[in-house]
């Protein structure tokens, strides 16, 4: 029971601090970077990688868990032809729970994740509407599907992916951070509640609560995810 | 925790989705004869959940079809109600159950609310056949251990009743709803987890869905608070 309820604080801790990042202006190989390394971390895989599309329909790795070649490369193998690719082209998950067993046009990567000591691969679209831009892939040692809640997370991770890197080249058109920032993340629950706390601690609006909430970790130099969960276990007041 | 109150807090967990088992802890830590735990009220009905013998069960039944003893007032107060010598003195306060206990030969009954902030949902009673007393560390603990099974009750309860009150939704009334449990626990000075349960059952309570009540929440036209009964509504 602690161990879930702690995988699943950290993954609100995740979600909270993507959420920062894309408050402050952000990178969005960083951004990548962190959420692949929190697959690994988190979830029951044993390498993770992202890959994007670079506008001519080709996949490249932008973040992976290692950068060893052997890694990357397998990974570009699944982006010719394996599961990353038919995931990038059918905008759907591809579940590989046996890699041994796949179809004979996939046997350079087949041959090398099993080389690599890979048994499965768990694709994941990254989509906005019917606008496919990437996949994150889960290479795991174990054979079969990665469980349903595990499924459930890599798919908000491929999501917010998908967001972070929409925002980014959007911001370089646009810059209007602020109205950006609304849609970013869904799962920004613990700042929500924080927002809440602040609202009826300081008899405020939602929304100036968050300005509240913003402007203190600004002028103390903390995360905003930060500020919000000391927020929502009291261990911070804002009321006095 | 490794103490005696420790461990019967531990074990009301682990009996989390086994209601049968609630009253269990009890007997175990207080000096009682037995234990019952019981929903009581509008909210989820008149139902004994748990009872560790035929007297538990009997006087829970009996304070359902009379109306009115200890279970009744724990309920309706919010607070414990003690009473280590039954026969001495409460003939007046529950004048019909007093003469059943009498004839059942029992001495000291003792019933805490089942409450997750201002939901009223049932209560524990404890009863001894000889004179007991609980001093205030145990009637504190027994309010705790209610506290607990209460959350459990209630959450079971909500549960079984199905996905519109264990509210999903769209992103955004997910956020509202969000906003509203931090609204909440700062209203009742509760944890996350047991604020979005007071939304979900005072919705549940209502009929309406999450989203309703956490918007009116939100825009100030329900509040709670730990006072009375707890609920305020206005406009």
């Amino acid at each position: 029971m602690s161990e879930i309820i702690t995988k699943e604080a950290r993954l609100l801790q995740t979600f909270a601090s993507l959420a920062d990042t894309l408050v402050d202006g952000y990178d969005v190989v960083d951004l990548l970077q962190l959420l692949v390394d929190t697959c690994q971390e988190l979830l029951d895989t044993t390498a993770a990688a992202i890959l994007l599309s670079d506008g001519n329909g080709e996949l490249d790795v932008v973040a992976s868990t290692s950068e060893a070649s052997r890694l990357v490369e397998l990974i570009q193998l699944s982006a010719e032809a394996g599961p990353c690719v038919q995931s990038y082209r059918t905008g759907e998950v591809v579940s590989v729970p046996d890699i041994a067993q796949t179809p004979e046009e996939w046997s350079r990567f087949r041959e090398s994740a099993l080389e690599l000591g890979f048994a499965s691969v768990h694709a994941v679209p990254m989509r906005l509407r019917d606008n496919t831009i990437g996949t994150l892939n889960l290479l795991r040692e174990q054979l079969g599907d990665l469980d349903e809640q595990d499924r459930i997370a890599a798919r908000a991770f491929a999501d917010v992916a998908t967001i972070g890197i929409l925002h980014e080249r959007s911001l370089r058109e646009t810059a209007l951070l602020a109205e950006q920032l609304q849609g970013a993340l869904t799962s920004r629950i613990v700042i929500e509640q924080a927002k809440g706390v602040v609202a009826y601690t300081n008899g405020v609006t939602i929304e100036e609560a968050f300005d509240l909430i913003r402007g203190y970790a600004r002028s103390h130099q903390l995360g905003i995810s930060q500020v919000a969960a000391r927020l929502v276990d009291r261990t911070l007041r804002f009321d006095g | 925790m490794t103490s005696a109150f420790g461990a019967a807090l531990e074990a009301l967990d682990r009996s989390a989705n086994s209601p049968k088992e609630f009253c269990r802890p009890f007997v175990d830590l207080f000096p009682v004869t037995g234990a019952s735990v019981s929903t009581i009220g509008s909210l989820l009905g008149s139902e004994t959940l748990s009872a560790s013998d035929g007297v538990a069960a009997r006087l829970d039944e009996l304070q359902f079809d009379l109306g009115e003893g200890p279970c009744w007032d724990a309920v309706r107060s919010g607070r414990p109600v003690l009473e280590p010598d039954f026969t001495a003195r409460s003939s007046a306060r529950w004048p019909a159950l007093s003469a059943a206990m009498r004839d059942a030969q029992l001495r000291s009954i003792f019933a805490f609310p089942l409450a997750v902030g201002p939901l009223r949902i049932g209560a524990v009673d404890l009863y001894s056949v000889e004179r007991v007393a609980l001093d205030q560390a145990q009637a504190k603990q027994a309010d705790t251990m209610a506290d607990v099974v209460g959350r459990h009750v209630l959450r079971q309860a909500l549960n079984a009743v199905g996905r519109d009150y264990d509210y999903r939704g769209n992103a955004y009334s997910r956020r509202i709803v969000h906003q509203a449990t931090g609204m909440v626990l700062a209203q009742l000075d509760l944890s996350p987890d047991d604020a979005r349960l007071v939304i979900q059952g005072h919705a549940f309570a209502t009929s309406r869905s999450m989203m309703e009540v956490a918007q009116d929440i939100i825009e100030g036209r329900l509040s709670f608070s730990s006072e009375d009964d707890g609920i305020e509504a206005s406009g």
